[in-house]
């Protein structure tokens, strides 16, 4: 048991997907200007991650192991991922036409998230049986979505700061998410 | 008319995807044909790295079991192409100085003639300068059913109680090991 | 555009991490060191062109194009990561160092939205000769722009330059004649982030400062 919280709290934490593991970083910088999106985005993103993972981590265990084929796994991860976007997105427009606008273009490129990819990845690499992948995939999301809305909050805030022109826009929210990464990193001594 | 057309547009479009999909996996399982061997010599080299410091890996064929309880992985290092036992390494824990949970782990290579091939500490948790010498330490041990060159040599009590069990646990199993004991 | 234009694009004006901000995740894990730059750069850049190649060639049938559109992001998708599973069991089995200290981020080539967005934007619409000179171009400006991240992060951090294995140009003595260690948190996360902002205000500033001279020139004559 303790093993697990140990695997949550790394992977909320000391592993942020972000922050120290560097996945995700498109919709991290892309979708993070304002709380609601970012909420919005994170949300989507652990769903889809939550179900890829799943739906992979079965794939690769009782069909590509059991032909030896395991060279597949990128081409199958990735056709699964997409076909998992695009469900989700036919289900919101039919559900929840308001969300299904808020999200707009960011619903589709859930498919190039890095995150979700590497996380189905992560949890075959690092051999994680079905209780431990459903753990470190929820609660990779939940740091995923963590660290998007402080650092939204901090973005709104950032509008209203005098910041130099050259540093407008990507490069001053560069910096500050090196601030915030060593804020994480310092975790690292905990256990 | 025009439903029938579009239903057929469709699945021919997803027909070119799933012939393509075949092609790709095709090409795939013909590079995974040339790779495969070389991909299976470098894993074996990581994971038999440990024992190369005791033995030319090329003169045996490897393989390795999950041992149980005190014991890790075993690895079995047999004559090319035969089924005899030339020697086996193995990995074994046993409780060191500080605490309950930290153990010294080693690694202990065992000819067929129960001569010790080799040791090494691979990690312990014991504080620095009571066991911290125990990873470069020769601790006279030639024959693993013979430990009397242990004692003089070791130093601290508790850590080499430690080391001393680790040779005893292999001791009290290499005979039934080396007669066939150990299931692949 | 002309070929020279064509090629040049990828490297400076629509330089793809630097301008459009594509390819980020890697760009701030494997730039460690040089010779993971590099080692990342051959992936993309053999996946980049190749797959700009084939699906310029199957978007270039009329035929074949009409059947594909319907499915053509899947289609694109199924190319680039066969390409990128090649190169996957390639580096593993013949350059195992670089397939480790890599890792994840080798299969994750596919989502790197260059790759995409360069068959959607430009192959799929383009000759395959010019979509393979996009390739080229787009690759070597991603590769010129993550070898440049790794160069500072590596310096700054470890003091040496590791360009290939054992071909390691040390440079520790600048830090020794400095009196000073190298400056490890560079090839942290932190360095990652702050490297990358660095360097993208850095370039903010001298585009900005051309546009201006630029428009000083275009308001004189005028």
């Amino acid at each position: 048991m303790d093993n697990l919280i140990m695997l949550a709290f790394s992977a909320f934490i000391i592993e942020n997907i972000i922050l120290t593991q560097f996945l995700g970083i498109c919709p991290f910088l892309g979708v993070s200007t304002k709380r609601s999106s970012a909420l919005g985005m994170g949300m989507a993103v652990i769903f889809v991650m939550l179900i890829s993972s799943s739906v992979t981590w079965l794939l690769y265990k009782y069909v590509l192991e059991a032909f030896s084929i395991e060279y597949m796994r990128t081409i199958v991860f990735i056709l699964v991922i997409a076909s998992l976007v695009q469900m989700v997105e036919t289900f919101l427009k039919k559900v929840s036409p308001p969300l299904y606008k808020a999200l707009g273009i960011y619903l589709p490129l859930i498919t190039t998230n890095c995150a979700v990819l590497g996380v189905a990845i992560l949890n075959i690499s690092k051999e994680h049986n079905f209780l431990e992948m459903l753990v470190y995939t929820t609660f990779i999301g939940l740091g995923f979505l963590f660290v998007m809305y402080i650092f939204s909050m901090l973005r709104e805030k950032l509008d209203f700061a005098p910041v130099p022109k050259a540093f407008k826009g990507a490069p001053i929210a560069l910096v500050i998410a090196a601030i915030l990464a060593i804020i994480f990193s310092r975790f690292g001594g905990i256990i | 008319m025009e439903g029938v057309t579009k239903m057929n547009k469709g699945l021919i479009s997803g027909l070119v995807l799933l012939a393509l999909g075949i092609v790709c996996g095709l090409l795939l399982s013909v590079v995974n044909y040339f790779t495969a061997p070389k991909i299976k010599e470098v894993e074996d080299a990581i994971k038999y790295e440990a024992l190369a410091e005791f033995y030319t890996l090329a003169d045996y064929d490897l393989s390795e079991v999950e041992g149980t309880g005190d014991f890790g992985t075993i690895f079995i290092l047999k004559a090319k192409g035969t089924e005899t036992i030339e020697a086996l390494v193995y990995t074994v824990s046993a409780q060191g100085y500080s605490g309950a949970n930290q153990k010294i782990q080693m690694l202990i290579a065992v000819n067929a003639d129960l001569s010790v091939e080799g040791y090494k500490v691979v990690s312990h948790a014991e504080s620095t300068g009571f066991g911290a010498d125990i990873v470069n330490n020769d601790f006279g041990v030639s024959e693993i059913d013979d430990l009397s060159g242990f004692d003089s040599v070791a130093g601290v009590t508790e850590t080499s109680n430690g080391i001393k069990t680790c040779f005893n646990l292999v001791g009290q199993r290499i005979a039934a090991d080396l007669g066939g004991g150990l299931s692949e | 555009m002309s070929n020279k234009e064509n090629f040049f694009k990828g490297i400076i004006k629509e330089n793809p991490l630097f301008v459009s901000l594509l390819g980020m995740c890697p760009s701030l894990a494997v730039t460690t060191s040089l010779e993971n730059a590099i080692g990342m750069t051959l992936g993309v850049f053999f996946v980049l062109v190749l797959s700009n190649f084939i699906i310029s060639l199957i978007m270039s049938n009329k035929k074949l194009a009409e059947l594909v559109k319907p499915v053509r992001i899947p289609v694109y998708i199924v190319v680039i990561a066969t390409l990128v599973t090649i190169v996957e069991m390639v580096m593993h089995a013949y350059l195992p160092s670089l397939f480790f200290s890599l890792g994840v981020f080798i299969p994750l080539i596919v989502v790197n939205c260059i790759i995409l967005g360069r068959a959607e934007a430009f192959a799929s619409e383009n000759k395959p000769v010019d979509s393979v000179i996009d390739g080229v171009g787009m690759a070597l400006g991603y590769g010129l722009a993550i070898m440049l991240i790794s160069i500072f992060r590596e310096f700054l951090g470890k003091g040496t330059l590791t360009v290939w294995g054992d071909f390691q140009i040390n440079l520790t003595f600048i830090f020794d004649f400095l009196k000073i260690e190298p400056i490890a948190m560079f090839v942290q996360p932190v360095g990652a982030f702050l490297t990358f902002g660095l360097i993208l205000a850095a370039i903010t500033a001298i585009a900005n400062n051309h546009k201006n001279k630029l428009a000083k020139k275009v308001a004189n004559n005028g």
